[in-house]
């Protein structure tokens, strides 16, 4: 039973050697749902983000804005899901008068606004939102 | 030095009547402020799905699939109304709408599918389920087509399915397809609704057939239907046929051949013959993801 023991304990513990990513629990690591996963799912999806830069907003501490094909986007990070989703509508605030959305995807709420009709369609609109859906 | 007014017979020193009006400013402002807000927040007008632009603000046509939001408003008859969200049930072609769609003849039923956690979108979970459908009458008695329903908050119970009714005549597109449901029969690629509506579609005809008048002058390419309508099909049931005129139409009561012509339409023939066949189609919910 001892050896049984021992077996199964060192089974654990690789097991659980293994689910840990190289990344996991270093600060700033992306993580899912975080501003960089994000960002790096516009690119694969083919459209264009400008450089973020930091962003005062009421309802983010850690916020960042940019624009996406031409469309403003502000990007905040939240220490919860559940914060990131209290903020949607204040986020929807941040589109005013423009046609936008705003959406909680994980950690990470995306607000986007067109606010020089660079987008009439709505068609950067919506693949920036559907690429915030996890496949 | 002080300075000394009297208003109203009361008498007041400089600095205390600055306070005041100081007090009067900030009021003002928080008062303006809030205004400023609402009138944001009314402005805002919620959508999701696909629809037509507002002419007002550049025609055409939105292509954004989840939620969203406009600052112009939508219309009650193109337009359903669930949880602070508007959805589209007009036809899109008739606005240049160039994507997917499905052909249908006649009334049906409409499942707007937008499910309590829109909104919600942990990566673990769908994101958002949005979308509509076509779907099953709703056996709710007091649900009134086009009548508003309550946004839903995150959290809050998920209530039932949220049925509405397409009223647009003849043939016409949606860019959705049918729920698995049997009261649809599919002919040659065409949707056709054969159960049997609730009163509440039979309520809301008067004022929700105004959408053919919407649609009679669009010149766009219909969907052309040159088969026979299967048995039961809502547009050649006695009970369901509208008395409503929309020129130029020559509408020939059922059974026989019926005749629509359309301004801009391509000859649209139908043939009323009874058809006893099931529509064998895989039925797909188109939702947003």
């Amino acid at each position: 039973m001892t050896a049984v023991n021992t077996i199964v304990r060192s089974a654990l513990v690789i097991v659980a050697l293994l689910g840990c990513g190289k990344d996991d629990g270093k600060p700033g690591a992306p993580s899912a749902g975080s501003r960089d996963v994000v960002l790096e799912a516009w690119k694969k999806g083919g459209l264009t983000p400008s450089p973020f830069t930091a962003a005062t907003v009421a309802f983010g501490k850690d916020c960042q804005s940019g624009t996406v094909n031409g469309v403003d986007v502000l990007v905040c990070q939240y220490a919860t899901d559940e914060e990131a989703r209290a903020a949607e509508d204040k986020a929807l605030e941040w589109v005013g008068e423009a046609t936008g959305i705003a959406r909680a995807a994980g950690k990470v709420v995306v607000a986007a606004a067109d606010r020089r009709k660079a987008d009439p369609s709505g068609r950067t609109l919506n693949q920036l939102t559907k690429l915030l859906t996890p496949k | 030095m002080h300075t000394r007014s009297h208003v109203a017979g009361c008498t007041h020193t400089g600095s205390s009547l600055h306070h005041r009006a100081m007090r009067v400013l900030l009021l003002t402002i928080v008062v303006l402020g809030v205004m400023a807000s609402s009138a944001l927040a009314a402005k805002q007008v919620k959508y999701i799905g696909i629809h037509p632009i507002a002419k007002t603000h550049g025609g055409g046509f939105c292509y954004i699939e989840g939620p969203h939001v406009h600052t112009y408003a939508a219309d009650n008859v193109q337009y359903r109304d669930h949880r602070g969200h508007k959805h589209f049930v007009g036809d899109p072609v008739a606005y240049g709408y160039d994507g997917p769609k499905h052909s249908y003849k006649g009334h049906h039923p409409i499942e707007i599918d937008a499910y309590a956690d829109v909104g919600v979108n942990a990566p673990s979970a769908p994101q958002v389920q949005a979308g509509i459908r076509v779907g099953e009458p709703s056996p709710q008695a007091d649900i009134r087509v086009g009548e508003p329903r309550p946004d839903i908050r995150v959290g809050e119970p998920r209530p039932q399915r949220h049925t509405e009714y397409c009223y647009l005549d003849g043939p016409h597109y949606h860019y959705f397809e049918p729920a698995d449901w049997p009261d649809f029969k599919v002919v040659g690629g065409v949707y056709f609704y054969v159960g049997a509506p609730p009163k509440v579609y039979v309520d809301a005809r008067p004022s929700m057939m105004k959408i053919n008048a919407i649609y009679t002058p669009i010149v766009y390419a219909r969907p052309v239907v040159t088969v026979e309508a299967p048995i039961g099909w809502i547009g050649a049931r006695a009970e369901f046929i509208a008395p409503v005129v929309v020129a130029p139409a020559i509408v020939v009561p059922t059974p026989g051949i019926r005749v629509d012509i359309g301004i801009g339409v391509p000859g649209v023939i139908i043939h009323d013959h009874h058809h006893h066949g099931r529509g064998h189609y895989k039925h797909k919910h188109k939702k947003w993801k």
